[in-house]
């Protein structure tokens, strides 16, 4: 006959094998993002709960880790052979990373049909894909209507003809039109014109075939800067000490611009900032509608190394659920990648919402990896270089971002 | 035999040596020839990366801002530190507390140092703006680090105030070297305070000069933080280090092999100037004894 003690060693041994059990059948997987602290959640916290309730044999080990640090923490994961199962990536990481052999193929399955053609065709690098788009961003021209209501003007400018009567009309009554900064608003500026007569120039652009100072418009772009002068919109030479980031954020969240071309990403903040009546519009050109530009921002890829690639494409295949990725697109006031997706932009950003409908979307070509990256650095430095001397001429301008795609090659 | 025992004891030093020093600059070497991206294996590309270096104007610019700045804040550092040393050193009642409040920046970190400034030269209601405002001097007012006329000054004017503490230490602890017999028999004789800097204070220095020159040289030679923060290189190239080209060239651009072979002229560039101010300072410290 037994004891009572080996009965309860042999009952807490067969609990022990038990519990042993179910955490072997548990699976931890391992999620990096740049997006999901507390700065930028991105209803991430939350979609993972969701996942996780949803997905009861697996586990998130999520890390966020800023977009600069993963430039520096994970290669050497990567080259180590101890990447994360799931990462946040952008198409310049897919492409570097995707060439390496690092990360996974995904299985072109329902979602990828889904796609949006601009987007599928940039995510397709050699018949296969290493990304699965999460967002679309719009990069546009921030409004305040406040101020261009006092200035007698009821509507966003969307031509670059009405750009012109509002930034006298504010002018006149004493305000400051635009934030101009040759870091960023002033590219945009030019990319969204030089683009807006011809999109589908831009893999030509970016490949040496054509170049940008012989491209009659985007010559035409920088030749509108000295009439945006004339007409009042902005101080070139003070413009191209704007650092749009931190100056140009904080002057436009004080009311003391009434417009600034900048990204979606920042209409959360801005609409914690108490009486500032803004809307979020396309960038003005040529075009009636003015310009969409969107920006293919950030998906997820998984690590060939991963040890659970079945648990990591089913995380990645929750996030195609448009009823999960709703929740995100809302949180980053973004778009869905998928042609049947839904918006999660707010009610201000109509005008911009209306562009797109009307077909003035362009893809930014940096993100999709029509332009190399080394000449968006440049980009930056030229135009602020040109606003410090508009008598400069434009081709000499352009041709040096020419000499930056030579590099390349 | 016994002699070669002695040797002996430098493998350690001589092993910390080649692991953490040589061999990052020998696989650095070895990495700017090549196409490296940080991950994958790299490609031999030749010379082409030291070639691109040398013929893209941009680089040989980079090159000359970074030697501008350097001479900028050494020269003006180093005097700025012997000034207030000099009179911290006749006022010993105040001394300890005015060397820690100038020593404090020197301990913030860059990016709260970067981001204060860039408020204070901002071209909108920026603080040094609107203090001349206030002086009745507003057709002084300025876009401190918007005009490439300005920018690089503006930042060495950031650095310098955020390191002089860190340079009037060191004059001090020189000072503290002084044998205090010297000042009184200099004052015996009658010298004004201006002829006992000058001749007896500034030569019995020297060792501190060197000090302070060697390693601000070196320091500012390899910089990039303020420039990353408050300008990001511009306006047009500016204020661009050769430092923050290898920053951009590596996370961005992801081009690792080039970034390696822009290290490497860095790296010679560093050493000749530190060499040559080095034989050039002992060569006074030694006239001086």
């Amino acid at each position: 006959m037994r004891s009572p003690s080996t009965r309860c060693i042999a009952g807490t041994a067969a609990l022990a094998l038990c519990a042993t059990t179910g955490i072997a059948r548990a699976v931890t997987l391992e999620v990096t993002a740049w997006k999901g602290n507390d700065a930028e959640p991105a209803a991430l916290p939350e979609l993972i709960e969701r996942f996780e309730a949803a997905h009861p044999d697996i586990a998130i080990d999520f890390s966020y880790i800023s977009r600069t640090d993963t430039d520096i923490v994970l290669p050497p994961r990567l080259q180590a052979g101890n990447a994360p199962d799931v990462m946040m990536t952008d198409m310049p990481l897919v492409k570097v990373w995707g060439e390496a052999g690092l990360l996974a193929p995904l299985e072109t399955g329902d979602w990828y049909e889904r796609l949006d053609p601009a987007v599928k065709q940039a995510v397709t690098i050699d018949d296969q894909v290493h990304v699965m788009p999460l967002e679309i961003i719009g990069m546009g021209n921030f409004v305040n209507m406040g101020l261009l209501r006092a200035a007698g003007i009821d509507a966003p400018p969307t031509t670059i003809d009405e750009l012109k009567t509002a930034c006298t009309a504010l002018a006149d009554n004493g305000v400051k039109p635009m934030i101009f900064a040759g870091g960023f608003s002033a590219p945009l500026f030019a990319i969204a014109n030089g683009l807006e007569h011809d999109p589908a120039a831009a893999p030509a652009l970016g490949t040496e075939e054509v170049a940008f100072e012989d491209n009659q418009a985007f010559i035409d772009t920088l030749a509108l800067f000295p009439q945006l002068v004339e007409a009042g919109c902005f101080d070139p030479e003070v413009q191209a000490g704007v650092d749009p980031w931190s100056t140009g954020l904080a002057e436009f969240k004080a009311g003391n611009f009434a417009m600034m071309p900048q990204g979606a990403w920042n209409i959360r903040d801005f609409s914690s900032v108490d009486g500032l009546d803004f809307v979020f519009a396309p960038i003005p050109s040529a075009r009636d509608t003015g310009v969409a530009l969107d920006l293919f921002g950030v998906g997820w890829s998984i690590s060939s190394q991963s040890e659970h690639p079945e648990a990591a494409k089913a995380f990645v295949d929750f996030f195609t659920d448009e009823t999960h990725l709703q929740a995100l697109l809302e949180a980053e006031s973004a778009y869905s990648p998928f042609v049947d997706g839904a918006s999660g932009m707010a009610a201000l950003a109509a005008p911009y919402d209306e562009a797109r409908a009307a077909g003035g979307t362009i893809l930014f070509p940096f993100g999709v990896l029509h332009w190399p990256k080394p000449l968006e650095a440049e980009i930056f430095d030229s135009m602020t270089g040109y606003l410090l001397d508009l008598d400069q001429d434009p081709s000499e301008v352009l041709s040096r971002w020419d000499e930056i795609v030579e590099d390349q090659y | 035999m016994g002699n070669y025992r002695i040797f002996l004891f430098t493998v350690p030093a001589l092993l910390v040596l080649g692991t953490f020093f040589l061999y990052p600059i020998g696989l650095s070497l070895q990495l700017s020839f090549t196409d490296f991206t940080g991950v994958g294996i790299p490609e031999y590309v030749g010379w082409k990366n030291y070639e691109r270096i040398f013929t893209r104007s941009r680089y040989l610019d980079a090159l000359g801002v970074t030697l501008a700045f350097t001479l900028v804040v050494v020269t003006v550092q180093t005097a700025t530190g012997l000034f207030f040393a000099a009179l911290l050193h006749r006022l010993p009642a105040v001394r300890d507390l005015c060397r820690a409040a100038l020593f404090m920046p020197a301990m913030m970190s860059f990016v709260i140092v970067g981001y204060v400034w860039q408020f204070i030269y901002s071209p909108f209601e920026g603080g040094l703006n609107s203090l001349l405002a206030a002086l009745g001097l507003a057709s002084w007012q300025h876009s401190w680090i918007g005009d490439p006329d300005t920018a690089l000054f503006a930042l060495a004017f950031a650095h310098i105030w955020m390191f002089t503490g860190y340079t009037t230490a060191i004059f001090l602890a020189g000072y503290a070297a002084i044998p205090q017999e010297y000042d009184e028999a200099a004052r015996l004789e009658g010298t004004s305070g201006w002829q006992r800097f000058r001749h007896i204070e500034v030569p019995l220095l020297a060792p501190s000069f060197t000090i302070n020159i060697v390693l601000s040289t070196i320091g500012t030679l390899k910089t990039f933080e303020l420039p990353f923060i408050m300008t990001r290189g511009g306006p047009d190239g500016a204020t661009r280090t050769l430092s923050l080209h290898i920053i951009d060239s590596l996370f961005g651009d992801y081009r690792f092999g080039f970034a390696s072979a822009l290290s490497m002229v860095m790296l010679i560039l560093v050493v000749v100037v530190a060499l040559v101010q080095n034989r050039v300072l002992r060569a006074r410290e030694e006239r001086a004894r």
